[in-house]
């Protein structure tokens, strides 16, 4: 069974339509790329999977996740399902994390939240443990001093390392990034990419992978939904895709980023 | 943050805190004396009408003789008392009513929004005046009542726009994510969030607040005498302030160092409550 169905979804606000007709699904361990320039409909996608649109925005179609349909579900089942099934990676780290409170903290909440649902209490020096670990999985140095930093005391990557954790602490089965390198310089992009594809692997989540950037959706996924204005034109292994695309827009994206890798190594 | 901001920024805060704890503190000090001891009965006739500062009244008389000083002391309990309980009945009332439509479906938004605008658009002390009508008789608990309901609207439009902004950011769909609850939320990241700015509102609010209930007194709505508030004070010395000025300058003074210690007070918690402005360790 998949973890992820989404069929049919339609999205509008005020009557004109975000996204139309899209389909996709992602299956345990899975990893799906979703692609497109900004304003097609990727992020909003995401955020219907969960059940976490703006109230503004109005969903109809199908969409389970976890075997619940989201569409229509009351938030009380929809928190329980959000916990265990999915979690959020997002763009801008900055904004990721609560500035008011210390990075620990923030990363104790899910774990306590996770181990009650559980059934067993996680509490003091467990607690610290634990959240100690998480922080040296997703590779911090001085896990220490960084669980005892705010927010603003950490630098980018390690802030979109620390949102990284937390959602691992909810030990998630699929994980959702939305553009979680955009923001970075090239350097710490690669490393945060390395990260996700390194953990996902070893806990066999399934990998629900946004972004504008052909070649790091290459790297990271197998199967990419390419989505223009709000429509899924093309959909497929990244090989096929990639090499043969058949729809214009996927064609021309290809080119683009053929033509900028061509420009790379002409000018040495 | 770069350190040299943050030592730059290290005598202001503290100063700021301390000047402010100081001016709060000794009103405070005062008001909880003025419960065990006054320097006279603050209604007998002690000495001459409308007598200028001297030794034995620090402040004078008023036109009925009676000493000023010892009214002043008075005036501060009731301040701090209205001040402190206005503010309070406006923040409950006022960030419930926020949060509800920040939260809410877009027709209920719209409506509260558009219901705080109106309730804005009266002048504070038309509503405290209007709940004080409401109620049979005019006492301190009333007025403290209208002025919360009037400061109200102002809180809630506030709490409302502040809390829609922090519900926008990714670490409340991160929570959401891991399956907190709008409560959660609530009290976990939006209440802390806000709290720096509604403060310092609050402190300006507890301001309008003493000087409201000063106006509220001199049309008889407010604290019946024998309490001797401030505003009272003041209205009693209007006919006079050319003839005894002390009788204006005295609880003038008392009232600016009051709301400006609030003020100073409320920018120091602020800076201690909000991690990125305060001083690096």
């Amino acid at each position: 069974m998949s973890l992820l169905t989404i069929d049919g979804l339609n999205l509008t606000i005020d009557g004109k339509p975000l996204v139309s007709n899209l389909s996709l699904s992602i299956g345990p361990g899975e990893r799906l790329g979703l692609i497109g320039e900004s304003g097609s409909g990727k992020s909003l996608t995401a955020m219907a999977a969960t059940g976490l649109l703006p109230r503004a925005i109005l969903p109809s179609g199908s969409v389970t996740l976890g075997g619940q349909q989201v569409i229509g579900a009351p938030d009380r089942v929809l928190d329980a399902l959000r916990a265990t099934v999915a979690a959020f990676v997002f763009q801008e780290p900055l904004t990721a994390l609560d500035p008011l409170l210390r990075v620990g903290r923030q990363v104790a909440e899910p774990l306590q939240r996770r181990a009650r649902r559980d059934g067993r209490a996680l509490a003091g020096a467990a607690l610290n443990r634990e959240v100690l670990a998480l922080l040296e999985q997703v590779a911090l140095p001085q896990p220490e001093r960084i669980a005892r930093s705010y927010p603003h005391e950490i630098s980018g990557g390690q802030r979109q390392r620390v949102a990284i954790a937390m959602a691992l602490a909810c030990r998630p089965q699929l994980l959702i990034a939305d553009e979680p390198t955009t923001a970075l310089d090239v350097t710490t992009q690669a490393e945060i990419l390395k990260l996700i594809d390194g953990l996902v692997r070893e806990r066999g989540m399934a990998l629900l992978f946004i972004s504008h950037d052909l070649p790091v959706v290459a790297e990271i996924v197998e199967r990419v939904v390419v989505m223009r204005k709000g429509v899924a034109v093309e959909a497929g292994p990244v090989r096929e895709v990639f090499g043969a695309p058949r729809h214009d827009y996927t064609r021309s994206l290809v080119a683009a980023a053929k033509a900028f890798d061509a420009a790379l190594e002409g000018t040495p | 943050m770069s350190a040299v901001a943050a030592i730059a920024r290290r005598p202001r805060t503290s100063l700021t805190l301390w000047i402010g704890l100081a001016l709060v503190g000794i009103h405070v000090a005062v008001a909880l004396l003025s419960l065990v001891w006054t320097p006279y009965d603050p209604t007998g006739m002690t000495g001459g009408r409308l007598a200028p500062p001297s030794w034995a009244h620090w402040a004078g008389t008023d036109r009925l003789g009676r000493d000023f000083f010892t009214q002043i002391m008075i005036g501060s309990r009731i301040a701090l008392i209205v001040g402190t309980s206005a503010v309070a009945v406006g923040a409950l009332i006022g960030v419930t009513l926020g949060m509800l439509a920040a939260f809410a479906t877009r027709l209920l938004d719209d409506a509260l929004a558009a219901t705080l605008d109106i309730l804005i658009a009266f002048p504070t002390l038309l509503i405290a005046m209007l709940v004080v009508a409401a109620s049979d008789t005019a006492s301190l608990g009333t007025a403290v009542l209208a002025l919360g309901i009037a400061l109200s609207a102002i809180v809630a439009r506030l709490t409302r726009i502040l809390a829609k902004r922090v519900l926008l950011m990714d670490y409340i769909t991160a929570a959401r994510t891991s399956g907190t609850s709008w409560l959660g939320i609530v009290f976990q990241h939006v209440l802390p969030n806000i709290w720096p700015t509604l403060s310092v509102n609050f402190a300006l609010q507890f301001g309008l607040a003493v000087i409201a209930e000063a106006s509220l007194s001199y049309l008889g709505l407010g604290a019946p005498p024998p309490n001797a508030s401030w505003g009272r004070l003041l209205q009693e010395a209007q006919g006079t302030v050319y003839t005894a000025p002390i009788g204006a300058i005295a609880p003038g003074i008392a009232l600016l160092s009051l709301v400006i210690g609030v003020n100073l007070l409320a920018d120091g918690l602020r800076d201690i409550a909000d991690p990125t402005r305060r001083v690096s360790r």
